[in-house]
């Protein structure tokens, strides 16, 4: 197996990549997801594996910096003979001494087979979206493949995905690639928590899965999505919490932060869509304020839980509202005992609560599991679905 | 709804400015002052940013230009797609960032949401605060030049998802288009993701300009040029 270098995915993956694979790292426009590659190339470097760097985007000078800047001391690129560079050099010589396209690719594959034949490489490590440009999909995989002898040849493909699902899909349907991962964000003004999902696997058909990552000390960290539950006392957290675990896994009570999770709090973990979701309920009453802002650090998003037929508690709604919008984390409010005879409607609880338009409020019963997980449905949309 | 002060009395009278979310394309032949009309349109007032994306000069000449324009330099930012190619040992600091080349699309959108990201959380401006939500004035400069190192097609799905991004952050958007390197299909494809066009011409050496798109400013031919990092208006 070959590692990615990411702890966390590797684990997801069994232990890497099986040797031979086709590995896409599908990036969506403005995620930073470009450590993902450069982490495998020195995981590999590391292995002693003989690598080939495709990147016809930049001069080697340029991606040596920035690698290593993204990288840290453990890229070490310096090494010679392991690594081999074709870059924005080679395809400016490649463009002058070829005049036609086909020419052009005939070009590329005789020089990625000489590297690869010569130098026995073991991982080809290629940047796709010129070569893409240059010659359309097929022969730019094709030009790619040259390189690949035999079963052992690994290739590593980073690509701007500006076309969605369907170009993912042909990688997996057409060009059979074994690995598909899409490197995403959650679509707010400000890039609000990244994400990596394994959209294909040919190995581990069952390992499909949304984790969000954050990069520390020039590491990919990924980590178990966070949920806050919040509102005012008596409002329904603890039957939401309790109802959204309910028959799934065992709970350790340990945080992302590795802290454990305070007994006043509820905490509940459940599958929801590709995403593993944790969740923390915060005790409603105020002299717990101190505990709200550690459970919002890191959190995808928050569920504000109120009681629709008891407008006494909004005051205190209000004030978990500022708590949570002055840390800029999406939430939606679960309207609980909507069921009940002198419940609010939506529009008078917007109103009340002078909440914005896009905030969506869903009238719940807190112990019906539907309507919880339609909170949480709307939850996740309302963080992750693209709407300019 | 916050409005962008332009500096030119006929869209700052009538409509108070521009809507955030607007995206404008200078239309413009060669050296017809729309690089300056441009960046005088990208200067922000007190309490906005503005980022640039350079793909025609360096980024000491960006900033040498809002330097002279009165523009405070830490609520500037500069992405160059320049310079690194000849001077690959750059890193990047929080208003200045590099990537390797105008062909380099991915490193273009993550720079831009790097930016955006240390502007809303207030790490942009050496503790210095603007207003918030922060208006964004975001110019590209030029998409001449990565027509030149990318196709259409590709260039227009990254616009779109760029321009969509500036309307979320209730920024708004300036790019400068060379109208007599390219044909009418790539001009109308490209105004397809904007609001709003001006239309630059250069008649024995005075530039003038028209607007179109803005509701209530005529699109009369206006002399025009810039001093300062200030629109004049010609009598």
């Amino acid at each position: 197996m070959i590692s990615t270098g990411v702890a966390g995915l590797d684990e997801l993956l069994g232990k890497g990549v099986p040797r031979g694979s086709r590995v896409l790292y599908s990036l969506e426009p403005g995620v930073d997801g470009q450590l993902f590659m450069i982490t495998s190339l020195s995981c590999s470097l590391k292995k002693g594996l003989s690598c080939l760097v495709i990147h016809p985007n930049a001069t080697v000078g340029a991606f040596r910096n920035d690698a290593v800047t993204r990288c840290g001391a453990r890229l070490d690129l310096e090494k010679t003979g392991q690594v081999i560079f074709l870059d924005a050099i080679d395809r400016e010589r490649i463009q002058k001494s070829a005049k036609t396209p086909e020419a052009q690719a005939r070009e590329w594959q005789a020089r990625i087979e000489k590297i690869c034949s010569e130098n026995r490489v073991d991982v080809i490590f290629a940047y796709l979206d010129l070569l893409n440009e240059d010659f359309g999909l097929s022969t730019a995989l094709q030009i790619l493949e040259a390189g690949k002898s035999g079963e052992k040849t690994t290739l590593f493909i980073e690509h701007l995905n500006l076309e969605g699902k369907k170009l993912i899909d042909r990688f997996i349907r057409e060009f059979h690639f074994d690995l598909v991962m899409a490197v995403r964000s959650s679509d707010r003004p400000v890039p609000h928590f990244t994400y990596f999902t394994i959209v294909h696997s040919s190995w581990n058909a069952s390992v499909s899965r949304s984790v969000p990552f954050i990069i520390s000390e020039n590491r990919i960290v990924p980590y178990i999505p966070k949920i806050v539950v919040t509102g005012p006392a008596q409002s329904g957290k603890s039957t939401f919490v309790a109802t959204a675990t309910e028959g799934n896994r065992p709970q350790d009570r340990t945080s992302q932060e590795r802290e454990p999770v305070p007994e006043v709090m509820d905490y509940g973990w459940l599958r929801w869509r590709d995403f593993e979701i944790s969740l923390h309920g915060t005790p409603g009453q105020g002299e717990f304020d101190p505990l709200i802002p550690p459970a919002l650090k890191h959190a995808m998003g928050v569920v504000l839980i109120i009681d629709a037929t008891k407008p006494d508690t909004f005051p205190r709604a209000r004030q978990l509202i500022g708590m949570i919008s002055k840390r800029k984390i999406p939430f939606i409010v679960a309207a609980n005992k909507s069921d009940l005879a002198g419940s609010m409607a939506a529009g008078t609880i917007r109103k009340e609560l002078d909440l914005n338009k896009v905030i969506p409020i869903c009238p719940v019963a807190a112990t019906r599991p539907d309507d919880v997980h339609k909170v949480l449905e709307a939850l996740v949309d309302y963080i992750t679905q693209y709407s300019p | 709804m916050y409005l962008y002060k332009t500096g030119i009395a006929q869209i700052d009278d009538i409509s108070g400015g521009l809507e955030a979310g607007t995206n404008i394309l200078i239309l413009a032949p060669p050296m017809s002052y729309a690089e300056q009309l441009a960046y005088a349109l990208t200067k922000p007032l007190q309490g906005e940013y503005s980022i640039v994306l350079s793909t025609n000069e360096r980024a000491s000449e960006v900033i040498d230009f809002f330097k002279l324009a009165g523009a405070d330099k830490r609520f500037t930012g500069v992405i160059d797609a320049i310079t690194k190619s000849s001077t690959p040992g750059l890193t990047d600091t929080t208003r200045l960032m590099f990537v390797s080349s105008p062909t380099d699309l991915t490193g273009i959108g993550i720079k831009f949401s790097n930016m955006i990201e240390s502007i809303f959380e207030g790490d942009f401006s050496e503790g210095e605060t603007g207003l918030f939500p922060p208006p964004i004035r975001f110019c590209v400069n030029s998409i001449s030049t990565l027509l030149m190192y990318r196709r259409l097609e590709v260039l227009y799905q990254f616009l779109h998802v760029l321009t969509a991004k500036l309307k979320k952050t209730e920024g708004i958007g300036i790019y400068v288009l060379n109208n007599e390197s390219f044909d009418d299909k790539t001009l109308s494809l490209i105004k397809q993701l904007m609001n709003c066009v001006i239309e630059v011409k250069v008649d024995a050496n005075i530039s003038s300009f028209r607007i179109q798109g803005i509701r209530g400013v005529t699109g009369e031919w206006l002399k025009f040029t810039v001093t300062k990092g200030q629109v004049v208006i010609l009598p």
